[in-house]
C-alpha cells in the first residue's frame, strides 16, 4: 500500500512537470523589448503657430516629401520636413462634363500626399490664397477663410488650426509621434462644405523603422464624394454647366459623385501601372465627409492589411476593407497574372458613381475588362432634375435594375420610356402594388419577374418627374452611352 | 453621506456644461466663429471707402435656425453707424459681423448701438477682432 502510494505521488509530480506545466524561470530573463510608444519619448513641444499677412506668390505646393499623383515618391530621408500647402478656389472636372467649383490645397483635388516617418518633424506653411486668380477658368467661389487640420499631429487646435483669411498666411510645426496613414482637411466652419469641395489629403508616416514588408509599387488611393448640382445662375465654363456644392444633398449624405482621387472612374482611364508577380502596396484612405468606403480589388487578395496604416495592427487575408469616414488602410496584394485588377467601394451604390479604379499590367487596358465588369463611365445629364433622377436611381434603383446593362431582379430600363406612356410609369412609379391588382402589363411583367413586386417607395411626385426626366435623357442618348449598371 | 450635495453640484454643473460644449463644438475658436460671418466682398467692399469690419460672438440662448439668423441681421442692421447691406450672421455659430466707417462712429459706438439692439434680443456681445485691412485681424478691445 505504502509503495502504491509512493508511486501515485511521482505519478502527480511527472504529470505537473509535463508539458501544460508553467516554464521553470530562465536563468536570466531577456530584456523587454522597447515600447515604441512610449509617451515619454514622444515629442509633444511645438512653438506656438504664427499668423501674418505676409502672401506667399510662388507654388501653390512645395515640399520634397510631397507627391502630387497616385504613385508615391519614395521617403524623403531628411527629418524635418518643408511642407507648403496653400488654398485656392477653381474649377475642376470631377466626371465629364462635369466642372465643379471646387477649394482645394496646392492646387489639386485632393491635395498632394505628404510622406515622412515617426521622428520627422513637419514644417508647415499655408497661405489662403482663394482670393487669388489661378490658372484655367474664373468662375470660382468667393474667397473666404480656410485653416489645416493634420490628423497626423498632437497640437491644441485652437493654436494650430486656426482659420486664416485671405491673404493671411499661418505657420507651425510638429512632430510625428505615431505611424499611420492620416487626413489632413480643413477645418474652417462649414467643415463639411470645405471638405465637400475638396479640401482635403493625406499625411503618410511610416514606422521609425520602416515597413516590414518590400512592395514593387505604392500608389495612394483617396475615396471621397462629391455633392454637385448645376449652377442656380446658369454660369457655363467652355459651354458646359458650372457645377456647384449641393448643400442639402450634402447635408442629407446624398452624393452625387463618389470617387477615387477626386475623379470619377479616373483611374479607369489612367490605371496604376503593375506587372505580375509583383507586390503592390496601396494606402487607401477614405475622406468621406459622409459615407463608409468597402474597399475592395477584384481578382486578388489582401494578403496584409494594416488598418490605419500602422502594421502593429495587421490582419492577413483579407477580400475587403471597411473605412468609415476618415478611417485608412495599407493593403498589400500580389498581382497574381497579366489582367486588369478592379479596385471598387464594394457598396456598389458607391462604386455607380465613379468609385471605381484599375491596376492593370497592360499599358492601356481592353475596353472588354470594363464591360465585363459594367462599369464603363457613364455620360451625365445636365438638366436639374434629370440630375436629381439619375443620383436617385443611382443610389436606390440599381439592386433591381439597370439602363443598357440587361435584367435583374427588376427590367432593363433602357428604352422605357419608349415603351411605356409617361402616363403609366407615373402610376407605376407612384403606386405599384395598386396597379399589380388592377393593370394587366403590370401583372404580366409580375410574372416574367418570377412574382417579386416591384415596392412601393413612397415617392413624391417631384421625385418621380424627376425620374422620368432622368429615363427620357437616357433613352435620347446613343445607345449604349447613358448605362447605368452595378453588377459583379 | 457628506459628499453627496458636492457630487450633486458637481453632476448638475456637468449637466449645465453638456449643451453649451455640444454648442460650440467645431465653432469654438474666435477664428473659427470669425470665419463663420467673413465675407470677403463685404471686406472689400469696405477697405476700398477706408471702412472697417468688426466681429462679434454672440453670448445667448440660440437654436441655430436660419428664421434666428434672419432675426438677428435685422436687429444689427437697424443699430447705429452699420454700412447698408454688411450684415452678417451665424446663429449655428454664434456670430455676427459688420463694417462701418470709423469717421462716422466709433468703434465703441458702435458696439454699444449693437448690444442695445440684440439685448433685446436676450443676445450678449463678445467683441473678437476688427479688420481694417485685407489680411490683418486685429483683437477687439471691449469698451
Amino acid at each position: 500500500m505504502k509503495h502504491r502510494i509512493c508511486l501515485l505521488l511521482a505519478a502527480l509530480a511527472v504529470a505537473a512537470c509535463g508539458p501544460n506545466s508553467p516554464p521553470a524561470p530562465a536563468a536570466a530573463a531577456p530584456a523587454p523589448a522597447a515600447d515604441r510608444y512610449d509617451v515619454a519619448k514622444m515629442d509633444f513641444k511645438s512653438p506656438p503657430a504664427k499668423i501674418s499677412s505676409e502672401r506667399h506668390k510662388g507654388a501653390f505646393a512645395d515640399g520634397k516629401s510631397l507627391s502630387m499623383t497616385a504613385e508615391l515618391k519614395p521617403l524623403d530621408p531628411a527629418p524635418v520636413k518643408e511642407v507648403r500647402l496653400d488654398t485656392t478656389h477653381k474649377i475642376i472636372e470631377i466626371a465629364p462634363g462635369v466642372k465643379f467649383s471646387a477649394w482645394t490645397f496646392g492646387d489639386q483635388v485632393p491635395g498632394p500626399a505628404i510622406r515622412a516617418r515617426v521622428g520627422d518633424k513637419i514644417r508647415f506653411s499655408m497661405t489662403n490664397r482663394s482670393d487669388e486668380a489661378v490658372p484655367g477658368v474664373q468662375l470660382t467661389a468667393a474667397p473666404m477663410m480656410h485653416s489645416m487640420d493634420f490628423h497626423a499631429a498632437m497640437v491644441s487646435p485652437q493654436d494650430k488650426y486656426r482659420s486664416v483669411a485671405p491673404g493671411q498666411t499661418i505657420e507651425f510645426e510638429f512632430t510625428l509621434n505615431y505611424p499611420g496613414v492620416f487626413m489632413y482637411h480643413c477645418g474652417t466652419p462649414m467643415i463639411l462644405e470645405h471638405i465637400a469641395s475638396g479640401m482635403y489629403g493625406a499625411l503618410i508616416v511610416e514606422p521609425r523603422e520602416g515597413y516590414p514588408t518590400k512592395a514593387d509599387r505604392e500608389y495612394i488611393v483617396i475615396q471621397s464624394e462629391f455633392y454637385a448640382k448645376p449652377d442656380p445662375t446658369k454660369r457655363k465654363v467652355d459651354g458646359a454647366p458650372l457645377y456647384v456644392l449641393d448643400s442639402e444633398r450634402l447635408r442629407a449624405a446624398q452624393p452625387t459623385h463618389t470617387v477615387f482621387n477626386g475623379a470619377h472612374n479616373g483611374m479607369v482611364r489612367q490605371p496604376l501601372a503593375a506587372k505580375a508577380g509583383e507586390r503592390v502596396r496601396l494606402f487607401v484612405l477614405n475622406v468621406g465627409p459622409s459615407k463608409t468606403s468597402s474597399f475592395h480589388v477584384v481578382g486578388t487578395i489582401f494578403d496584409r492589411v494594416w488598418m490605419e496604416g500602422n502594421p502593429d495592427n495587421q490582419m492577413r487575408g483579407m477580400q475587403t476593407v471597411l473605412l468609415g469616414s476618415s478611417n485608412s488602410a495599407i493593403v498589400e496584394m500580389m498581382i497574381p497574372e497579366d489582367g486588369s485588377y478592379i479596385m471598387v467601394d464594394h457598396h456598389f451604390a458607391n462604386a455607380s458613381q465613379g468609385a471605381i479604379g484599375l491596376i492593370s499590367t497592360a499599358a492601356k487596358p481592353a475596353a472588354k475588362d470594363l464591360e465585363h465588369h459594367n462599369m464603363a463611365a457613364t455620360r451625365t445629364p445636365t438638366e436639374v432634375e434629370a440630375v436629381k433622377g439619375k443620383a436617385d436611381f443611382e443610389s436606390k434603383c440599381l439592386a433591381c435594375h439597370s439602363i443598357g446593362g440587361g435584367k435583374k431582379l427588376g427590367p432593363d430600363l433602357a428604352g422605357v420610356t419608349k415603351r411605356r406612356s409617361d402616363d403609366w410609369l407615373t402610376r407605376w412609379m407612384k403606386a405599384p402594388d395598386k396597379m399589380l391588382e388592377t393593370d394587366a402589363d403590370a401583372k404580366a411583367m409580375l410574372k416574367e419577374y418570377n412574382n417579386i413586386p416591384m415596392p412601393n417607395q413612397n415617392l413624391t411626385d417631384a421625385e418621380v418627374r424627376q425620374y422620368l426626366k432622368y429615363f427620357r435623357w437616357a433613352d435620347a442618348q446613343p445607345a449604349g452611352t447613358a448605362g447605368a449598371a452595378a453588377a459583379h | 453621506m457628506r459628499a453627496a450635495p458636492r457630487i450633486r453640484r458637481l453632476l448638475a454643473a456637468l449637466l449645465l456644461a453638456l449643451p453649451a460644449q455640444a454648442a460650440l463644438a467645431c465653432g469654438h475658436c474666435v477664428e473659427d466663429k470669425v470665419a463663420a460671418v467673413y465675407d470677403h466682398a463685404v471686406a472689400t467692399s469696405a477697405f476700398a471707402r477706408k471702412h472697417q469690419v468688426a466681429f462679434f460672438a454672440l453670448d445667448g440662448k440660440l437654436a441655430g435656425t436660419p428664421e434666428e439668423r434672419r432675426v438677428i441681421e435685422q436687429a444689427a442692421r437697424s443699430a447705429h453707424g452699420v454700412d447698408a447691406g454688411s450684415v452678417r450672421a451665424s446663429s449655428e455659430f454664434a456670430a455676427v459681423s459688420v463694417s462701418f466707417d470709423p469717421a462716422r462712429v466709433s468703434y465703441a459706438a458702435l458696439e454699444r448701438s449693437l448690444e442695445r439692439k440684440l439685448l433685446r434680443r436676450g443676445l450678449r456681445l463678445l467683441p473678437l477682432r476688427v479688420m481694417d485691412q485685407p489680411a490683418v485681424l486685429r483683437t477687439a478691445e471691449r469698451r
